[in-house]
Formats: structure tokens, C-alpha cells, sequence
């Protein structure tokens, strides 16, 4: 199997022949076109339940807006411990200078998409939703912070390329969105290829080291992990941006109605699997 | 809402989603996140519900984790400017 060290030769070669500017790969339009979707509807964390049903179409599209800048700041908001992290990694003693030219690269296409997200946030939702996330100090056995770091990674990365493809490929949807998510996706799916190899292969070399009660207490907070981070997709002040009342107890409700837990599954399947293959879960947590 | 009504939510709350066992058993000076009653991907969650009690969205920038101690210092730090 082609090793972490191996894999970022090619995927340095790659960002190199699709390196892009972000200040120049589209013009932003003053105002986005009006009566499209900004998301496909089925992506919407209300989707399915009664309080969408309820909702006009004229509503439903408002909302598709400030869920696609909530998506998009809450990618942005997971990216920025992402490039503190991998900046913290670059020239570490264990690396191989292939990783280290691979990580330059994966710094600056992370850069280039919190700039683009911003950017759009800005001009369109006329802000970037902020995260509620406070971080407490904690003790880490060896090499569990270095194995938590890349399931970050790949949690937010992974659930934000479901959301890229499914949006990139939906003709009702607006244009310049559906080309800011595309681009996305094409400098993911590089950040993905080596964030399963490198995660695989960290977790082999300490898991091995970790007491029974380590791996188990891992275990229980990356499918926490995953089900906290579904809980931002969920946002009351985006409802209420989007002019909808009750907007604490239309998250509690979407969060808990079945039609949501069932999209939650699907959309998280792909990182699950990856997580069960590779022995960092033995099953499915309850999303 | 008054004091202790607001202590109560709080209280209850923290009940529901704690994973801890015998964990109604605290006081509002128990150190919630030492104790393990709650843990810190709970966080996010309840800050969410205490905007919900509040009203109004709470910056996270501008807060130190150690208000998230106990009953005491979250009632201190979200609630004596509103209540």
C-alpha cells in the first residue's frame, strides 16, 4: 500500500498543476440572483419534517441561503484549527520532506478556502456565523492528540464534500455557488486521499501503545465528536436569520426527528466506514 | 425569569445530558466539566440553550472556560446582566 510519505509526491505534483487564485477565480456579483436555490433542498436540516412542510417555497429558498452560509462558516470555523494544526506539524521531526512540501500546499488551498467562504459569507449572509466551540485542556495518551487532530480533519472535510457534490452537481442551484462549492471539492479530495493514509497510519503506530480504557474513552469521544459536530448544522440564529420563529426548539425538534437522523446517517456513511475499516470505531454511532 | 427558575433549567439540563452516573447528585457549586458531568462536546449544546434562555447569542471569544465551571459561575456570567 502506498504510504503517507509516498502518496504526497503525487498529490504535491497535483496542487501544483491545479494551483488557483482565489482573488481572481470568479467575480462576485453585488447581488445573488433571486428565486433559485442556494442549496438543494433535500440537503436542508429542516428537510422532511413538518416545520418544512409548512415553510413556502418563497421560504424554503430564503432559508437554503442562510443554511449555505451556515455550511459555509461552519467549514470555515473547522478549517481554522485545521491550518493552526497542520502549520504546528510542518517540519516535525518524524516528517519526510515530501510530506512537508505536501503540507505547504495543504495549508494554502485551506487558506484559499476560508478566504473564498468569508468572501461569500460576508457579501451575501452579511456575516461568518461564529462557533460555540470552547476549548478545555484535557491529557492525551501518546499519540492520541496527533490521531484526534486528523479525525478532525477528516469529519469536517468528509461532511463538508457530501454537502460539495451534492450542491456542485444540482442545476437548480445558483451558478456562483455551485462553482464555489466545485472548487472546493477539487482541492478536497486531495486533502482526503492523504488524510485517510496519514490517519490510518498514525493510528496503527500509537493504538497499539494505548491501555483497553484508552481506546475505549477515543472511541466514545469521536462518535460524540461526530454527532457535536452535526449539532452546528443545526443553527438557531441562522433560523432566525432566515426570519423563521422558535428557533431553539426547531433545532431541538429537526435534531431529533427521524427523517433528519436518517439524512445525518447517509451523509455521514463514507467517514463511518473509513473509521470502522480502519479500526478507529467498531460501529456505527448513534447520529 | 427569576433566579432560581433559571438555576433549575440549568440544573435540569445538565441532568439530561450527562452521561455521568449518579449524576443528580451536584450542587451549584459541583464543578461540572472536573467531575465529569458534563464534558466538553456537551458545550456547544449548551450554550445553545443557555441563548435560548437568554434571549440572546452568547460570543464565545469573550468568554473563559472557567465560567463554565459550575451553576454559580454560568449563573453569574450569563444571567445577573439579564435576569
Amino acid at each position: 500500500m502506498e504510504t503517507a510519505s509516498e502518496l504526497a509526491v503525487r498529490l504535491t505534483k497535483a496542487s501544483r498543476k491545479k494551483f488557483w487564485d482565489v482573488y481572481n477565480f470568479v467575480e462576485w456579483p453585488e447581488a445573488l440572483q433571486t428565486d433559485v436555490w442556494y442549496m438543494p433542498p433535500e440537503l436542508i436540516s429542516l428537510y422532511g419534517t413538518p416545520a418544512w412542510d409548512a415553510l413556502t417555497e418563497e421560504q424554503q429558498k430564503r432559508l437554503s441561503l442562510y443554511e449555505l452560509g451556515n455550511f459555509f462558516s461552519l467549514v470555515l470555523q473547522g478549517e481554522r484549527p485545521l491550518v493552526a494544526g497542520l502549520v504546528d506539524r510542518l517540519y516535525s521531526k518524524g516528517n519526510t520532506t515530501s510530506v512537508n512540501e505536501y503540507l505547504h500546499h495543504f495549508v494554502d488551498e485551506e487558506n484559499k478556502h476560508m478566504v473564498m467562504f468569508g468572501e461569500f459569507c460576508n457579501r451575501y449572509v452579511g456575516k461568518v456565523y461564529p462557533e460555540k466551540k470552547i476549548v478545555l485542556p484535557r491529557e492525551y495518551a501518546k499519540g492520541e492528540e496527533e490521531v484526534a487532530f486528523y479525525c478532525k480533519v477528516m469529519v469536517v472535510e468528509e461532511l463538508g464534500d457530501f454537502y460539495n457534490l451534492a450542491i456542485e452537481k444540482d442545476e437548480r442551484c445558483d451558478p456562483l455557488v455551485r462553482e464555489v462549492n466545485k472548487v472546493h471539492h477539487i482541492d478536497e479530495a486531495r486533502h482526503l486521499a492523504f488524510g485517510r493514509v496519514q490517519l490510518a497510519e498514525l493510528f496503527n503506530k500509537f493504538a497499539p501503545g494505548w491501555s483497553a480504557e484508552t481506546l475505549a474513552g477515543f472511541r466514545q469521544w469521536l462518535g460524540d465528536y461526530l454527532r457535536a459536530s452535526w449539532g452546528d448544522y443545526y443553527n438557531p440564529t441562522m433560523y432566525r436569520d432566515a426570519g423563521l420563529a422558535d428557533s431553539y426548539e426547531l433545532r431541538q425538534m429537526a435534531m431529533s426527528h427521524p427523517a433528519c437522523a436518517e439524512f445525518r446517517k447517509r451523509a455521514s456513511s463514507k467517514v463511518v466506514n473509513y473509521f470502522i475499516k480502519t479500526g478507529l470505531l467498531v460501529e456505527e454511532p448513534a447520529l | 425569569m427569576q433566579e432560581q427558575e433559571i438555576r433549575a433549567r440549568l440544573r435540569d439540563w445538565i441532568v439530561k445530558h450527562s452521561k455521568a452516573p449518579g449524576k443528580a447528585n451536584f450542587s451549584d457549586d459541583t464543578k461540572i466539566l472536573e467531575e465529569g458531568i458534563l464534558s466538553s462536546l456537551d458545550i456547544v449544546e449548551f450554550v445553545l440553550f443557555i441563548e435560548s434562555l437568554r434571549g440572546e447569542d452568547i460570543d464565545t471569544d469573550d468568554i473563559e472556560p472557567a465560567v463554565f465551571t459550575s451553576i454559580n459561575t454560568l449563573y453569574t456570567a450569563f444571567f445577573t446582566q439579564v435576569a
